[in-house]
């Protein structure tokens, strides 16, 4: 079915159009970033090579370890947390029940809307007007905490964000690797006499090991890269208590008006990317073996 | 163990569980929606109430005499400009993917699954620089192109496979009757293609219609303003005030849930597709 000797250029009459336009919009862009890290860059006009100060500034940043280290914590945390619930909703929901089905739909909703409206819409249930959270803290015969504006709190408001709405993201594909068990097995292993829990341990897992490493490869890089929630759900704050790297990167180049920092810094987020995906296509290269595609 | 056997108490519990998954996913939004149609002194009463002792739809006349309409508009334009250049180029670079073996090809395949992969946001800074330098800050064009080039290789891979799955028989048999390649794919290959090019569609409709991060580094002025960005404004200019807020966030909201609704089998599809199976 494949005409590639005698024309083996082919292709590329299909495929250029779109390559063009991926060379232009997500690769040029890294090459003109890596060009502007390294130069002075002040109020958008670009001024002099400095070599690699603007990353030694950005590195030697006293909120640039703030805001590493509240990346790392968020990220572990909400991966952890938004995963778990993940895999539960994938167990409980895996059959083809009309119910299941409605609620696949259901869970799936916090992922489909905007991811502005989502941390908005928290933003409104976990403020104190709203009056909810005073009301559970009355049921509860404790003073009302002010969410957003306490460090800790802020925090858990932005990793119940990460599970609220991505949750759903982790269930479609472990449910997607559920499906690829065949069921056969685990009606062999019921027959030898397995429990559920045996044949959870043993079979499920083990065949769910690429579906597993990929959904967490792919939220670890969605999470480490969050922006939307810090900004619009605590603005960073308290006190920079939930600044992400992205934010502080979107803060030096739009508040700060400081490109050339920027870029050295979305590079540094970049190499992060970079090492995640590659890790990803490891998954992918053991678990496809180079079929179809 | 011994109680979870018993049927009826098994019924329970999966009930239970169901409802309190269905209270967590949807509460936010229903009480937004509900918030939103309160009249603004009762918005802020303690203890709140669920529902709206009286319905108003005053926060949405506030937020069109501010301008939603014009950002909705925006929004629709960006969007159908988005998937009609994302469906244009990549229903033909699928092709090229699904019926050629070429030099190259697995470069390709790679840099497909890197920019699917690579978080939007740490491509910002980069992609504000670029847009800034050819002078496309602040155009619908540009942020077209930018959201086109980021959706392109999701909507490259969904048609891919699904091309792969017609049989290649029907091409050859229209290519016999003189059609020529080209007219093979556009004539043959994409009337049938009908549920991949609906997958791929409804991809590039829901990020580019929720963007929010990349269009408000791109754009700048109110003119050009999609609906998340007039969202995000109102955040600044109404602060504390959430009935127009939340009617803002309702408008954007609706729309999308009933498309989503009714094509969710292939938003689903199109979400695994090629990330575990392919």
């Amino acid at each position: 079915m494949m005409d590639g000797q005698r024309t083996p250029f082919q292709a590329y009459r299909y495929l250029l159009p779109a390559l063009v336009l991926e060379a232009g919009f997500v690769f040029a862009p890294l090459a003109l970033s890596l060009f502007y890290s390294v130069h002075r860059v002040r109020y958008y006009q670009l001024g002099d090579f400095n070599g690699v100060q603007n990353y030694l500034d950005v590195l030697s940043h006293r909120l640039f370890l703030n805001s590493f280290l509240v990346t790392c914590s968020f990220s572990l945390m909400a991966l952890a947390l938004t995963f778990a619930v993940g895999f539960g909703l994938a167990l409980f929901l895996n059959r083809d029940t009309s119910g299941s089905i409605l609620l696949r739909t259901i869970v799936l909703l916090p992922y489909v809307i905007a991811m502005l409206v989502g941390s908005m819409l928290l933003k409104w249930i976990f403020s104190t007007d709203a009056g909810l959270v005073p009301l559970a803290a009355a049921w509860f015969n404790i003073t009302s905490p002010t969410i957003l504006a306490d460090p800790d709190y802020a925090m858990a408001a932005m990793v119940a964000n990460g599970i609220w709405r991505d949750s759903a993201f982790a269930m479609v594909m472990l449910l997607a690797g559920l499906r690829s068990i065949p069921p056969n097995l685990i009606l062999a292993a019921r027959i030898d006499g397995a429990g559920s829990f045996m044949i959870f341990r043993r079979i499920m897992l083990p065949l769910l090991r690429p579906a597993i490493l990929i959904t967490l490869i792919r939220l670890l890089l969605h999470f480490a890269n969050v922006l939307t929630f810090p900004l619009i759900l605590t603005g960073g704050g308290p006190n920079n208590a939930t600044e992400t790297l992205a934010l502080r990167i979107f803060r030096i180049g739009f508040e700060d008006f400081d490109l050339g920092k920027a870029n050295a810094m979305a590079i540094v987020l970049c190499l992060f990317n970079i090492v995640a995906v590659i890790l990803l296509l490891a998954v992918f290269r053991k678990t496809r073996g180079g079929q179809s595609l | 163990m011994a109680v979870l056997r018993s049927a009826p108490l098994r019924h329970l519990l999966r009930g239970l569980v169901s409802a309190v998954i269905v209270v967590a996913a949807l509460f936010p939004i229903f009480w937004g929606l509900m918030t939103s149609l309160k009249p603004a002194r009762d918005i802020v009463t303690f203890p709140p109430s669920l529902l709206p002792a009286t319905v108003t739809l005053e926060h949405y006349a506030t937020i069109f005499k501010a301008g939603a309409l014009g950002f909705l508009l925006n929004s629709l334009l960006v969007s159908a400009g988005t998937v009609a250049l994302c469906i244009g180029l990549g229903a033909l670079a699928a092709y090229g993917l699904a019926r050629f073996e070429f030099p190259g090809k697995r470069a390709v395949l790679v840099a497909i699954i890197a920019v699917m992969s690579i978080p939007v946001a740490s491509l910002l800074i980069p992609t504000y620089t670029l847009i800034a330098e050819i002078g496309l800050v602040n155009t619908h064009v540009g942020l077209i192109l930018v959201y086109s080039a980021y959706q392109l290789p999701i909507v490259i891979w969904i048609l891919a496979a699904y091309y792969q799955s017609l049989p290649i028989e029907l091409e050859w048999s229209a290519m016999m009757d003189g059609y020529s390649r080209f007219q093979a794919l556009w004539k043959v290959v994409l009337p049938l293609s009908r549920p991949g090019l609906i997958a791929a569609g409804l991809f590039v409709v829901v990020f580019a219609w929720n963007d929010f991060v990349v269009a408000v580094t791109l754009l700048s002025s109110e003119d050009t303003r999609t609906l998340p960005i007039g969202i995000y404004n109102f955040l600044g200019f109404y602060g504390r005030e959430w009935g127009p807020l939340l009617a803002a966030s309702m408008v954007s909201t609706i729309p999308l849930l009933v498309i989503f609704v009714v094509l969710q089998r292939y938003f689903m599809a199109g979400m695994t597709n090629g990330s575990v199976k392919g």
